[in-house]
């Protein structure tokens, strides 16, 4: 658990981040939101003291960062930045073993780790391990990324801007992989981003950012439903609210009895795909199958824009 | 294929169409061989080594048989630089060039050289120069076109110095001025190679291990930076002359005061001034380059091994040193190569090295004494060219 403690940052008169509070529980992902210069990077700069605090603190499982020694607080935090900062002298396993030799790992555990680590990117070790950044893909450096801030098994990870610089195909990959392996893991992450449907996808729990103040601090669903103030509002998109509703809600939570003609649907689709796809096929009611693919029920046009309008 | 590559093929390639397409460097080329061969002397004879020299084409100063396939190799070099494209041919063509244009000239001063005659002195006049340019250029040419990896570029280093090593230690050579003006003065030449090596290197790693620590404070303390770089912008701008000349005077009076600097040699004029100039000069391109080398590294690689926990140090020594190394070396190239050129101008000062004897040639009109201090200065600066630039190639990762 995390927890954050009127966190501020000032240079000069010129504040920063401002009295920032949050509690981030383990294994979750918060996302902080904001424009650009609202302060969310500083914030996550300030949890593994690339930034040191103003005032206020930081508790990491009830232990403040600042009795941490710094270099030692940062082996055990993942971070993960936009452009990744691969270093480019050296190997993907050489980036991947960089912080498990700063904690002395023998030679045999770090050759495992880096290959266990690979195989979980999909990246073939025989191939991949000898190559230098230059020679992988955006979404390959992307990964080596994630999978070197990951080495140590840090259980928490910080993350700026992680999926900036891929392009939309990519990233929603690369977003999907990610909340499947934090799943798995269990590590907590704090992720910055200024993309609001990244923040939607990923979150948790979304806090939103403005002018060095944390506007609000809730679930999805509560910041569409119950916006604090009017920022927050019109960042989350007045238009947008009944799908990004939708979007969170599985067919599952819409599910009918009975059957229907057409390409069944798998129950862990969110309801905002499901009413696309039923828009597109051109049909009333399509089937509903597990992932076993046995057909449980079905799910309507009609029935999902109730659930809609019953949220609002 | 990799379609990427066509169009610079295919620019590569248009010059290289057989049949009447002309080699624009290859031209320059095969004229200055014409000229070497047909217009100027190859080699100058003199009575003995001050008076004025008579000129010699080559047909008069070797064996007409020698003559004849000096002529041959030069014109098949001509021939092969204006229409030949294929570069191991011009290279072959060029160095085969070299192999009997470079020993024919040993063959004239023995060839000239009245029997018993000890006085009289043969140097390589204009001719020869120009051809041992021109088959020179078409070997740089040709290894360039080959772009060769650093280890090859070494090994044909290596080979051109075995072949000079050989022409010198066999002989052939011996009948020419320059190496008559060596046999009289070896162990001088020996001791001034030392003592040329000495400040030009001493004064490499003194600038080292002082320039890389400033350089690395400079890339930290932004203020510094603006301080220091300044100031060693100016001691570059001082002619050497001058240099040597105002580092007399504090170098004097230390000398004069400290006894213990005088013990281990330190005086006004002699190696130490020479010393300390060439240390002054070698300052801004490591401080420079260290401080360029260290501000390239890109930020975020900067960042992340920070997020990472590597401490200060090893940042600088993992990720930042290894990252701006190639231009590190760039800078050690300039000063390395600078400083082997300068060390000349210690002569003047009693500093010694290979200005000595350019500077006791100039006194005594003595022009292949000049060539004996020159040429080895020549060829210690490019041998180090070459050597640095290979090892930039491998510090960037390119075998």
């Amino acid at each position: 658990m995390i927890e954050i403690e009127r966190l501020s940052k000032r240079y000069g008169d010129t504040v920063v981040v401002d009295e920032v509070s949050m509690v981030i529980e383990e294994g979750t992902v918060a996302v902080v939101v904001g424009t650009s210069g609202a302060g969310k990077s500083t914030l996550l700069r300030m949890i593994n003291r690339l930034i040191e605090p103003s005032s206020g603190r930081v508790l990491i499982d009830g232990q403040d960062t600042m009795a941490i020694p710094e270099d030692e607080l940062r082996h055990r935090i993942g971070y993960v930045i936009q452009g990744y900062g691969l270093f480019p002298h050296r190997t993907v396993a050489d980036n991947i073993a960089t912080v498990p030799r700063l904690l002395g790992w023998d030679r045999k555990r770090i050759a495992a780790r880096v290959e266990e680590l690979l195989d979980l990117y999909q990246l073939d070790p025989a191939e991949f391990a000898g190559k230098y950044p230059h020679e992988l893909s955006g979404g390959q450096q992307q990964r080596v990324g994630v999978a070197r801030a990951l080495a140590a098994r840090p259980a928490l990870l910080l993350m700026d801007e992680p999926f900036g610089a891929l392009d939309p195909v990519i990233r929603a990959k690369a977003q999907d992989d990610l909340l499947a392996i934090q799943r798995r893991l269990g590590t907590t992450i704090v992720l910055v981003t200024h993309d609001m449907e990244e923040a939607f996808h990923l979150g948790d729990r979304i806090a939103v950012m403005d002018q060095a103040r944390l506007l609000q601090y809730a679930s999805p669903a509560e910041l569409l439903m119950r916006p604090a103030e009017e920022f927050v509002e019109r960042l989350v998109g007045t238009a947008e609210r009944p799908f990004r509703l939708l979007s969170l809600a599985r067919v599952q939570d819409a599910l009918e009895p009975g059957t229907a003609e057409g390409e069944a649907l798998s129950a862990s689709t969110n309801l905002r795909e499901a009413l696309s796809r039923l828009i597109w096929s051109g049909r009333e009611v399509l089937p509903v199958a597990d992932a076993g693919g046995t057909v449980i029920g079905r799910v309507s046009v009609d029935r999902i824009l109730r659930f809609g309008r019953s949220s609002a | 294929m990799n379609p990427t590559t066509f169009p610079g093929r295919a620019l590569g390639e248009a010059s290289s169409r057989p049949g009447l397409s002309v080699d624009r460097l290859g031209g320059v080329i095969a004229v200055l061989i014409g000229i070497a061969v047909f217009a100027a002397p190859f080699v100058t004879y003199r009575a003995n080594r001050i008076v004025a020299g008579e000129a010699r084409m080559l047909v008069e100063a070797v064996s007409p048989i020698l003559a004849g396939a000096v002529l041959a190799a030069a014109l098949l070099a001509a021939v092969a630089a204006v229409v030949v494209q294929q570069p191991w041919l011009r290279l072959g063509a060029a160095a085969l060039g070299l192999m009997v244009v470079t020993p024919s000239v040993g063959a004239a001063a023995w060839f000239l050289t009245p029997p018993g005659n000890t006085f009289a002195r043969i140097s390589p006049a204009l001719g020869f120069w120009l051809l041992a340019l021109a088959l020179g250029l078409l070997v740089a040419d040709s290894l360039t076109r080959l772009r060769l990896g650093p280890w090859a570029r070494l090994a044909a280093l290596a080979v051109a110095a075995a072949f000079v090593a050989l022409l010198v230690l066999s002989g052939a050579w011996n009948g020419l001025s320059i190496l008559k003006e060596y046999a009289t003065r070896a162990d001088g030449f020996w001791r001034e190679a030392r003592q040329h090596l000495f400040l030009a290197l001493g004064s490499l790693l003194a600038a080292c291990l002082v320039g890389l620590p400033l350089g690395i404070l400079c890339h930290r303390a932004p203020r510094l930076r603006a301080a220091i770089l300044p100031v060693l912008s100016i001691v570059q701008t001082i002619p050497s002359i001058a240099l040597f000349g105002i580092l007399m005077v504090p170098l004097g009076y230390l000398a004069a005061t400290v006894p213990l600097a005088a013990e281990v040699g330190i005086r006004g004029i002699g190696g130490a001034p020479a010393l300390v100039a060439l240390f002054l000069y070698s300052l801004l391109p490591i401080v420079g380059n260290t401080v360029v080398g260290l501000a390239q590294v890109p930020a975020a690689v900067v960042e992340a091994a920070r997020g990472m926990g590597l401490s200060d140090r090893q940042r600088l020594t993992q990720i930042e040193l290894p990252l701006a190394l190639p231009v590190i070396l760039t800078g050690i190239r300039i000063v390395l190569v600078q400083n082997l050129g300068l060390a000349t101008v210690a002569a003047l000062i009693g500093g010694g090295g290979f200005g000595t004897f350019v500077f006791q040639g100039i006194g005594q009109t003595a022009i292949d004494l000049v060539l004996l201090g020159a040429i080895p200065t020549v060829a210690l600066a490019f041998t180090a060219a070459v050597i640095l630039d290979a090892a930039i190639d491998l510090a960037n990762g390119h075998d």
